[in-house]
């Protein structure tokens, strides 16, 4: 294994990410190639922290993009701040300033908002880590010219001119598939797909992750969640769930899964009521056994 | 060895598996594979697990082309016995393999097929459409044609229908476009533009406004090609397949057994092409599993449907599955969908009640259900297909 994966992937589990090598040969050729990293994969992954585990490797801002339906330029890029406009031409209606300075003068930096797109090309030092989280809730529109930007860190500010990146940001994008991205998009990025952790590395992650939760729970927990997933259920629960359980049963000073508790604690884990009652209904009928089997 | 000899290699090498990968149906680019050569420089070839994970994260773009690349990869790479020999010796060795060899599906072929683009342009051109569309955008001296029940057509005049439910469908997707104007009001206040328009007042007094921007909607046609509805799908995919302009975007499958994505058919063929393509995916098993391929459609194209998509599903609910199954599956579709549409062309029939357990089962959760067995129902159709 090549040196600097290794390190990626010892720098990630100490900053409590538990890892894999298919998720540090992916940073490790984002870092190298200079290519925006999109990670798809289920709600609840894990696939944000990576941005975040990223930026505290390479010591830099990490700027964050929260995608959403009608999400725009004058969101994502920079606006112009209005309020301070209007103000100034206010403070400014009786000079003798002609209409052309005026124009100028509120058209220029100081009355400038930049948004998380504009702050990554420009940034103040080393070149940031760029998180633009939840891409497949933006419009095709806003994908379009999201494409644009990533391919030549480049934008123009009408009023003020060309401002181009010096050294282009780390890029990643995540996306839960709630929407098919295009295949430019794709093309333009380097792709990791992020499972449901296999049963070891869930017990690793709860075990990290969770203080006072036992070998032996923390086996239980991840062979219940292992079951879970195959079940078929409107919404599976992601590792956020895993977590969120064991923290649960950990405060309840729980050693070990029994039937009474799964049913106290099931809300962590499932978030729909037609789920809840399927498990309930499949624990009924055959008990723990049929979740846990493999751990006894 | 000189040392730009297995870097050349390495190039030609990972040309020629971008080639593969290519006629198996995973569109790479030639940068991608530039980018990988790049990759494979900046990983440790020895470790054969390592470069497999650089290639994917480089080269595969989602995550259903993971199983294609994970089989090529396999095949071209192909592990010599000699242990500790490393890449640079492995990959001078290997022929690719042929196309048309077992492993490679997808293959050239098609593609030359999607070439031949001859769309559907041809029927417009027929169609001398004279101006203004009448207050119906049927030609009155096919109106018979209308009524008629599509199963009730001879085999020879089936042509004829299909131009007209083509024609159709153009004319009303001209009229559709055109719902979609500006509005005065409404919409959102443009700031950048009312500054500049009050620059010298002071006071915002006039307020530019602009249109809200909104996606277009989505269809998702899910459609029953087995015994007797595959006639009336195969109407169904050809008006909406006309009118595929009119929305962001078109998703097709098809059941009976099981269900199968045709939206990739169906892309720059011909609609004659496209039917041929039906035809090829039609399954003769017998028996009709809606419960279950709609459960495989959630499963793996859920992701498609949207509050901004409507489902239409076209069968008569004749199901050998479990009524419960279809009645969670539709229920999970229901929630994300902006709208969902049940075809049962047997509704045209006066004497039909939608009396099959599927049916009864999938009726409560339908905003609209109607036939689509003749011209004018389908030509009907085409009002609901929007949304709120």
């Amino acid at each position: 294994m090549r040196e600097e994966i290794k390190k990626i992937r010892d720098l990630m589990e100490s900053a409590e990410y538990v890892t894999d090598p298919a998720m540090a040969t992916s940073v490790h050729l984002a870092m190298t190639l200079r290519k925006p990293l999109l990670i798809e994969g289920h709600a609840g992954v894990g696939k944000t922290e990576v941005a975040k585990v990223m930026s505290r490797m390479l010591g830099t801002r990490l700027i964050r993009l929260q995608c959403y339906e009608g999400l725009d330029a004058a969101q994502a890029l920079y606006e112009w701040n209005y309020p301070k406009q209007i103000l100034h031409i206010k403070l400014q209606e009786h000079s003798e300033t002609s209409t052309p300075d005026k124009e100028h003068e509120i058209f220029s930096e100081p009355f400038l908002i930049r948004r998380p797109l504009l702050q990554a090309i420009t940034p103040n030092g080393a070149p940031p880590v760029l998180l633009i989280d939840e891409i497949d809730r933006a419009d095709e529109e806003f994908e379009a010219f999201l494409l644009e930007v990533l391919s030549d860190f480049q934008v123009t500010i009408p009023e003020i001119g060309t401002v181009k990146a010096t050294e282009p940001p780390y890029v990643i994008l995540t996306s839960n598939r709630n929407r098919e991205l295009s295949d430019a998009l794709r093309r333009r990025c380097l792709y990791l797909w992020v499972d449901y952790p296999g049963f070891d590395k869930e017990v690793r992650i709860v075990t990290r992750k969770v203080a006072g939760v036992n070998e032996r729970l923390a086996r239980q927990i991840s062979r219940f969640m292992e079951t879970l997933r195959t079940v078929r259920l409107a919404k599976l629960p992601g590792v956020a769930e895993t977590l969120d359980w064991a923290q649960a049963l950990s405060s309840l000073h729980a050693d070990h899964l029994d039937e009474e508790l799964v049913l106290e604690t099931l809300g962590c884990v499932l978030k729909d009521p037609d789920d809840i009652k399927r498990v309930r209904k499949e624990l009924a009928a055959s008990g723990m056994k049929r979740f846990v089997a493999a751990e006894g | 060895m000189p040392a730009t000899a297995p870097a050349r290699n390495l190039l030609t090498q990972t040309l020629a598996f971008g080639r593969m990968l290519r006629a198996a149906g995973v569109a790479t680019t030639t940068s991608e594979v530039m980018d990988a050569v790049r990759a494979l420089e900046s990983i440790d070839l020895l470790d054969r697990d390592e470069v497999y994970l650089g290639l994917r994260t480089v080269l595969v773009t989602r995550k259903e082309e993971i199983p294609i690349f994970d089989r090529l990869f396999e095949s071209f790479w192909k592990y010599r016995a000699d242990e500790g020999q490393g890449l640079d010796g492995l990959i001078q060795n290997i022929e690719p393999p042929k196309p048309g060899d077992d492993t490679i599906h997808g293959s050239v072929e098609s593609h030359a097929k999607k070439e031949t683009q001859v769309a559907l342009e041809g029927w417009e051109e027929q169609g001398e459409d004279a101006g203004e569309p009448l207050e119906v955008p049927g030609v009155s001296a096919q109106e018979v044609l209308m009524d008629q029940d599509f199963s009730t057509f001879p085999t020879e005049h089936l042509d004829e229908v299909a131009r007209v439910t083509v024609l159709i469908a153009k004319r009303l997707a001209r009229r559709l476009s055109r719902r979609r104007r500006p509005v005065r009001r409404g919409g959102v206040v443009d700031l950048r533009r009312s500054i500049r328009a009050n620059l010298l007042k002071g006071e915002m007094i006039e307020l530019r406004r602009r249109e809200r921007r909104r996606r277009k909607i989505r269809l998702v046609l899910i459609a029953d090609v087995s015994g007797s509805m595959d006639l009336y799908s195969r109407f169904l995919l050809l008006f909406l397949y006309a009118l595929q302009n009119v929305f962001g975007r078109v998703e097709t499958f098809t059941f009976a057994t099981r269900l199968t994505r045709i939206t990739e058919h169906l892309k720059g063929t011909t609609y004659k092409e496209a039917l041929r393509q039906l035809a090829a995916v039609r399954d003769w098993s017998g028996g009709t599993r809606i419960g279950e391929s709609l459960h495989e459609f959630n499963r793996s194209w859920g992701h498609l449907v949207d509050r901004r998509t409507i489902v239409i599903i076209l069968s008569d609910g004749w199901d050998t599955g479990e009524p419960e199954e279809l009645e969670h599956e539709m229920l999970v579709i229901k929630r994300k969908a902006g709208r969902m549409i049940w075809l049962n062309p047997l509704l045209g029939n006066p004497s039909y009640e939608p009396l099959t357990r599927g049916m009864a089962a999938a009726l409560p959760l339908v905003d609209h259900f109607a036939a689509a067995h003749n011209l004018s129902s389908l030509r009907d159709l085409a009002g609901h297909l929007k949304l709120g």
